[in-house]
């Protein structure tokens, strides 16, 4: 199926999600967004006044092929009930779901199962790995499921276990590890089915600020070479900047904002993403590309070319033209001036908002 | 056999030990077949070899007992006076206040829920008939408790405070928790004279451990924070104590007393077989007597209402909630009282309300009709589980298969044979890789071969050994061995055994049905919603009420006890395994589910393994009860220690009686703590 | 339980012979209730209600009190109660010996009640093995009554054991192919009566008269020849030249005690108690009225001391004038 899907199809599309907690939430949700017009806000405000929750309230994205989509929001914001929602651990409300073009609320159980079996993979926050098994016997677990013989599925497990750096801890068992090595235990875990599609709940939240950035640069690492589609939870927007392609922003159930990091970063919709950004360096995320003036028609030709490119970062550029005053031209990636920036406006847009 | 091809190949110790546990026992057992022919002596302990401990206690009590007596008495009389306070208060409060005082306080501590069931679980008792017995019963209660809970919590709060008393003080709560309470009812006679205190002191009793229990718990979970932020304070111990830590753990201490509550209420059943008063027991007790079915059921069922109502609300007490409307509560006091007035002049006494007389009556008949037309099946059920499971079990293969009832003769040749298929077994187990799995085969042939009444004495004590060793090492199987040895030389031995047997025969079934049954209830809710009220009712009713049916149905014999001690001891079993069961972190069970395990596979792999040390303590508690009723279902009729202690009970003899109950404790005890040791095992492998 | 039973003996004679009729006594303590003891079964009770509704008559105040019967003779030594109406000496605690051997509890003569124990059947139990009521017809038909847990031996319900062991010793000693099983307690005899008689199921089991079950089940006895002191010592005496015990159950003496200070406190009252006679014919169908029909015991007691004022009017009187 995924040989045959085409570039364009997204690898998950979710449409108009709902997920409400209490009794009879179907039916009042339905009545609700029928007297509301379908509108979110109230909708949730008039679930809320009957003791549900709202949980997730009309979210709608795509994630595209091999991108590493990130939910970011603050803890409660239905980050992770929205990802189990897309992995079916939780059923949908109301809502659509698609994971490479197949409807996956539709779906029936053993074909969940299936899917699960052979497409999804997923790491959790707290690890969830199981004591009663050694870490070799844990990442074999999906393939035993599976079915697979026992020899290889063994082998195989050796072979991702090696992936995530654990070679000669495979007999370990959980309690014997490490935070980080339970980790990477997890994420050998959901690898070893070789997934299209991996979630990963706040992977790296319980580890210490070393060990977890050290996992974030191999994590890149093996998403270079494995190229899946990611939906990546975190509520660190330190991480989410770091590793995203996208993200989306959540805040009481609903996606507020979703952009590339330089959007996120440079062009928050309101006060609440903002809030999220201040504290970023920006000069290190936004890329000159997003501070750009179009060139005036008539304008004269500047007088200074620092030879800057719209694909550097703010800090990149900004390092390249401190001395100059004057408007300097930003070039293309073919060497056309496409463009135009003011060494002070760069300066000021990299400079982190006061608190 | 198999040992030949055995090659000890475990990873860590615990299988090493187990093959050279099995080693040992299997020898043993295998020496003793073949030289119990030639030395009789092996195979039942020589009444001679036996000490005469029985009269020795009987001596040594009577003396103590003389000797405490005078200040027992004075504490039994100085008792009688808030008995009979209460008494006097509750049979005179008229029953429409009384009802809507419990339904206020229901209403007061968690709303409309609890206010309808206080409301109608004392309605209930209205209807019944039995308000006067019940009332007496409530004032037993109303005294004993509180006494239990002071003796309880200072106990609790000794131990605290004094580290070196705690485990002196944990293995006497055991022991108190362990002895049937009919093996010292016969002390307490003696002690305490006659009357309404006995049953009072020994409810106190009972339900003390419970409390203590909490108590230590809850004062052990304050935490460290605000203990120093109290010393930091300038606090002085008393006040640390009083001021904040008493406080701090105040909702595990509450806990502790609706345990506490419960467990006085279990024991007034038992405490009526004295007499002395009026109680709701004491009408259990006659309606038994004559066999009265359906009576007796509305007279346990008394007791059934109050235990649910009086735990719902002392368990709502224990959770800090906002507590409801105070006017509310009032007005219902207010239109109890107007009632009551109302009742004065035209409502009949209590005691003459007998609403649900008919309803016992229908029951008893229905009951008289099933027996009359499923006799035959009856029959055949019971022939069944006799012949091809408790006879041979009890006497052996070779005693139980007989033309009779299996059809044929077992013959020497038939055993050689049975061995050799074990054997075989045994050795194509081991071969797979499980060596102690394949020498447990051939063990187990013996035993079922033999039979557990007619076991070598010396190949129990050595089994009992290994299985301690395994479980917990050198110190556990010194104590297992010490513990039954001082059994053997009591003189009880042949009655332990069979006590053993009884009780090792429905722990298994209960394994067997309830872990089944615990699965049930762990995949379906609703299986569980109808299985739960049955548990509730299994554990609070008189099971003497029990007793009835299955002996219409199954008559006096082995067969109905062992039933009757499943009904009891199953529960635990259903409860914990469930609990275990749905208990598994959800982030195991997610990944799992993400792994693309299927329900099925999620049972297999992932919760039955995490929910194994559960499981063991559901199996612990099912040993503990199954022993707690062997006493009661000699009221059915078995031979065995329960017998011993009703013997000793009807002819006051004190030896014999707490003789027969410290055998039974001590073999609760043991399996106690094998089982317990296995748990542990099994907690440290996964990390917990 | 047997070397009590025999000592028994003994004692009735005397205590039966001192109490004579006709004696009025002083009232003594009338402000102060007489306890009497109400135990677990329904001749107790009536036996106790009789006896107090009489002790009313005379002027006294009476408080009955639940005891268990077999843990009540402690109670009684030390006075906490006053008199226990209906003691049989076929079923009777140690502890009794004891007291009394202290001189805590004095026996005040028989209560009058003909008790007969044996082995005993439903009736439609002679369908099944047609030979009875003779005791020879069991040797035939034990396989009629034999159970999972007897096999092949028939099954015989004994007594629970703290009652003794009768119906193991008349195996024995008439060597039959029986095996005894003990019950728990007369509840789980009543039941096995109940459950025999519903099902048409053969049944044979120890047990006693008066009892309101004789009637309800219709229960006979198994002849048995008359049990006298030489069977239960001489194994020659009867049918079995090798055993003992072939013959009935040694007679039961129903008999009354008191705590010893009663005929102190309440002289006229230890008269009344000494003299009051029951027999199984009055006892027998107060019982059933109770047990069988429903009724409560005080207004079976009640009426029955309305219609009879003769069978116990005389015995007040003559105590109090």
């Amino acid at each position: 199926m995924p040989e045959q899907a085409s570039a364009q199809q997204p690898a998950i599309r979710c449409r108009n999600v709902w997920q409400v907690f209490g009794p009879g939430a179907q039916d009042h949700l339905a009545q609700a967004l029928k007297q509301t017009g379908g509108d979110a806000g109230a909708t949730a405000q008039a679930l809320r006044a009957l003791d549900l929750v709202p949980a997730v309230q009309d979210v709608s994205f795509d994630v595209k092929r091999g991108e590493i989509f990130v939910i970011m929001g603050l803890s409660g914001s239905g980050k992770s009930t929205l990802v189990r929602c897309i992995s079916r651990l939780i059923d949908v409300t109301a809502g659509e779901i698609e994971i490479d073009g197949e409807d996956v609320l539709g779906a029936a159980k053993t074909r969940m199962t299936q899917l699960r079996r052979r497409k999804l993979g997923m790491v959790f926050q707290h690890f969830g790995l199981f004591p009663h098994m050694s870490a070799l016997q844990n990442v074999a677990f999906p393939l035993k499921m599976q079915g697979q013989a026992r020899a290889e599925r063994l082998a195989r497990a050796r072979e991702v276990i090696e992936l995530v750096g654990l070679k000669g801890r495979e007999d370990a068992y959980p309690r014997e590890l490490s935070g980080g090595q339970r980790q990477r235990v997890g994420i050998a875990r959901s690898l070893a089915v070789n997934p299209d599609v991996w979630f990963l709940d706040e992977p790296f939240s319980a580890l210490d600020p070393l060990i977890r950035r050290q996992l974030q640069d191999e994590f890149i690492d093996i998403q270079a070479r494995l190229r899946k589609s990611i939906v990546f939870i975190t509520h660190d927007i330190a991480e989410a900047l770091k590793i995203a392609d996208r993200i989306a922003i959540m805040r009481d159930g609903q996606i507020v904002q979703i952009g590339t990091p330089s959007q996120i970063v440079l062009e928050p919709v309101d006060g609440y993403v903002r809030d999220f950004t201040k504290d970023v360096a920006k000069g290190r995320h936004a890329r000159l590309s997003s501070v750009l003036t179009p060139l005036a028609p008539d304008a004269p030709p500047p007088a200074d070319d620092p030879g800057l490119r719209v694909d550097m970062t703010l800090d990149e550029a900004l390092s390249a033209c401190m001395s100059l005053y004057d408007p300097v031209p930003v070039h293309g990636p073919d060497g056309q001036i496409v463009g135009m920036v003011d060494p002070a406006e760069l300066a000021r847009a990299v400079q982190v908002d006061p608190v | 056999m198999s040992a030949a091809r055995a090659t000890p190949q475990g990873t860590g110790p615990a299988p090493r030990r187990g093959v050279i546990a099995a080693l040992v026992v299997l020898a043993v057992g295998a020496l003793c077949l073949a030289l119990v022919p030639h030395l009789p002596w092996l195979g039942g302990f020589p009444d001679a070899w036996a000490l005469p401990v029985t009269r020795w206690v009987d001596t040594g009590l009577t003396w103590f007992l003389g000797l405490i007596k005078p200040g027992a008495r004075m504490l039994s009389a100085a008792l009688s006076y808030p008995m009979t306070w209460a008494n006097v208060l509750l049979l005179h409060t008229p029953w429409p206040l009384l009802v809507a005082l419990v339904t206020a306080l229901g209403w007061y501590v968690g709303g409309l829920r609890l206010a309808l069931l206080g409301f109608a679980g004392f309605s209930f008792v209205v209807a019944s008939g039995y308000w006067t017995e019940s009332m007496n019963t409530l004032s037993l209660v109303a005294v004993s408790v509180p006494l239990a809970l002071l003796l309880g919590g200072a106990t609790g709060i000794l131990a605290n405070e004094v580290p070196r008393v705690k485990s002196a003080v944990q293995t006497i709560m055991d022991v108190m928790q362990t002895v049937p309470t009919f093996a010292y009812l016969t002390p307490l006679l003696l002690l305490f004279g006659f009357g309404p205190v006995v049953g009072l002191i020994a409810s106190a009793i009972y339900a003390a451990p419970p409390m203590a229990r909490n108590v230590m718990l809850g004062l052990e979970r304050v935490e460290t924070d605000i203990k120093e932020a109290a010393v930091m304070s300038g606090a002085s111990r008393l006040q640390q104590l009083f001021l904040i830590e008493i406080p701090s753990a105040a909702t595990q201490i509450m806990v502790g007393v609706n345990q506490s509550l419960m467990a006085a209420l279990s024991m007034v059943i038992i405490a009526a077989v004295i007499g002395g008063f009026d109680d709701i027991g004491w009408e259990v007790l006659l309606t038994m007597r004559k066999a009265q079915f359906g009576a007796a059921l509305l007279a346990g069922l008394v007791i059934v209402a109050f235990a649910i109502v009086i735990d719902r609300i002392s368990a709502g007490m224990a959770r800090q909630q906002p507590r409801h409307s105070r006017r509310i509560a009032l007005l219902i006091v207010a239109a109890g009282a107007a009632l009551a007035v109302l009742a004065w002049l035209y409502l009949p006494a209590a005691g003459q309300i007998q609403l649900l007389v008919p309803a016992a009556e229908w029951l008893d008949a229905r009951l008289t009709q099933f027996v009359r037309a499923q006799g035959a099946a009856l029959d055949a059920i019971k022939n069944g589980a006799m012949f091809y499971g408790l006879l041979p079990l009890r006497i052996g293969l070779d005693g139980a298969v007989l033309p009779f009832t299996w059809g044929f003769q077992w013959t020497p040749g038939m055993s050689a044979g049975f061995y050799a298929a074990a054997a075989a077994i045994g050795a194509f187990i081991a071969w797979r890789g499980g060596v102690a799995a394949g020498l447990m085969v051939p063990i187990l042939a013996g035993i079922v071969e033999t039979g557990i009444a007619e076991l070598p004495w010396p190949f129990v004590l050595i089994g009992a050994g290994a299985i301690g060793w395994v479980a917990g090492g050198r110190k556990l199987a010194l104590y297992a061995v010490l513990m039954l040895a001082a059994v053997l030389l009591s003189g009880l031995w042949a009655k332990a055994l069979w006590s053993l047997y009884l009780s090792g025969a429905a722990v298994l079934t209960c394994a067997i049905l309830g872990g089944a049954i615990g699965l049930l209830c762990a995949l379906s809710p609703l299986a569980w919603r109808v299985v739960q009220p049955i548990c509730d009712m299994l554990q609070t009713i008189p099971l003497f009420v029990f007793l009835i049916p299955v002996l219409m149905f199954f008559q006096i014999g082995e067969f109905s006890a062992f039933l009757a001690i499943i009904f009891y001891a199953i529960v635990p079993m259903i409860r914990y395994t469930r609990h275990g069961l749905i208990s598994v972190p959800p982030d195991l069970i997610e990944a799992a589910t993400s792994s693309g395990a299927t329900t099925w596979q999620t049972m297999r792999e992932v919760r039955a393994p995490y929910a194994a040390p559960t499981i063991l303590l559901g199996l612990n508690q099912t040993i503990l009860y199954a022993f707690a009723m062997l006493v009661i279902a000699a009221l059915i009729g078995t031979t065995g220690l329960g017998q011993s202690i009703f013997l000793a009970l009807g002819q006051a003899d004190v030896g014999l009686g707490v003789t027969s109950g410290a055998a039974m404790a001590i073999l609760a005890l043991v399996a106690d703590r094998l089982v317990q040791g296995f748990a542990a095992e099994r907690r440290r492998a996964l990390g917990l | 339980m047997k070397t009590v039973k025999r000592f028994w003996f003994g004692v009735t004679a005397t205590a039966a012979l001192a109490t004579g009729m006709g004696h009025a006594a002083e009232m003594g303590a009338i402000e102060t209730p007489i306890k009497l003891a109400v135990n677990e079964w329904t001749g107790q009770h009536v036996t106790t209600r009789i006896a107090g509704e009489m002790l009313k008559a005379a002027g006294y105040k009476v408080e009955y009190v639940t005891a268990g019967y077999m843990n009540m003779y402690q109670a009684l030594g030390n006075g906490e109660i006053d008199a226990a109406m209906e003691i049989w000496s076929s079923n009777v605690s140690d502890e009794y010996g004891k007291q009394l051997a202290a001189g805590k509890v004095t026996e005040i003569g028989d209560l009058g009640l003909e008790a007969k124990e044996g082995i005993a059947y439903p009736a439609h139990v002679a369908e099944i093995c047609p030979g009875l009521p003779a005791v020879e017809a069991l040797r035939d038909c034990a396989g009629q009554f034999a159970t999972a847990e007897t096999l092949p031996a028939g099954r015989l319900v004994d007594y629970p054991a703290d009652w003794g062991t009768p119906g193991a010793e008349r195996i024995t000693g008439f060597d039959l192919p029986f095996k005894a099983v003990p019950a728990g307690s007369e509840g789980a005899l009543i039941t096995e009566l109940r459950a025999s008689t519903e099902k048409k199921s053969p049944l044979l089991i120890t047990f006693w008269q008066p009892h309101w079950a004789m009637s309800a089940y219709d229960i006979k006895f198994v002849d048995l020849p008359v049990g006298e002191e030489a069977c239960f010592e001489d194994p020659a005496w009867g049918s079995n030249p090798n055993a003992t015990h072939d013959c009935g159950f040694a007679p039961t003496r129903v008999f009354k005690a008191t705590w010893s200070g009663l005929a102190g406190k309440w002289p006229a009252a230890a008269e009344i108690l000494a003299n009051l006679q029951l027999s199984v014919e009055e006892q027998q169908p107060m019982m059933g009225a109770v047990d069988v029909d429903g009724k409560s015991v005080e207004e079976t007691v009640d009426a029955w001391m309305q219609a009879n004022p003769d069978k116990w009017k005389p015995v007040v009187d003559a105590a109090i004038q």
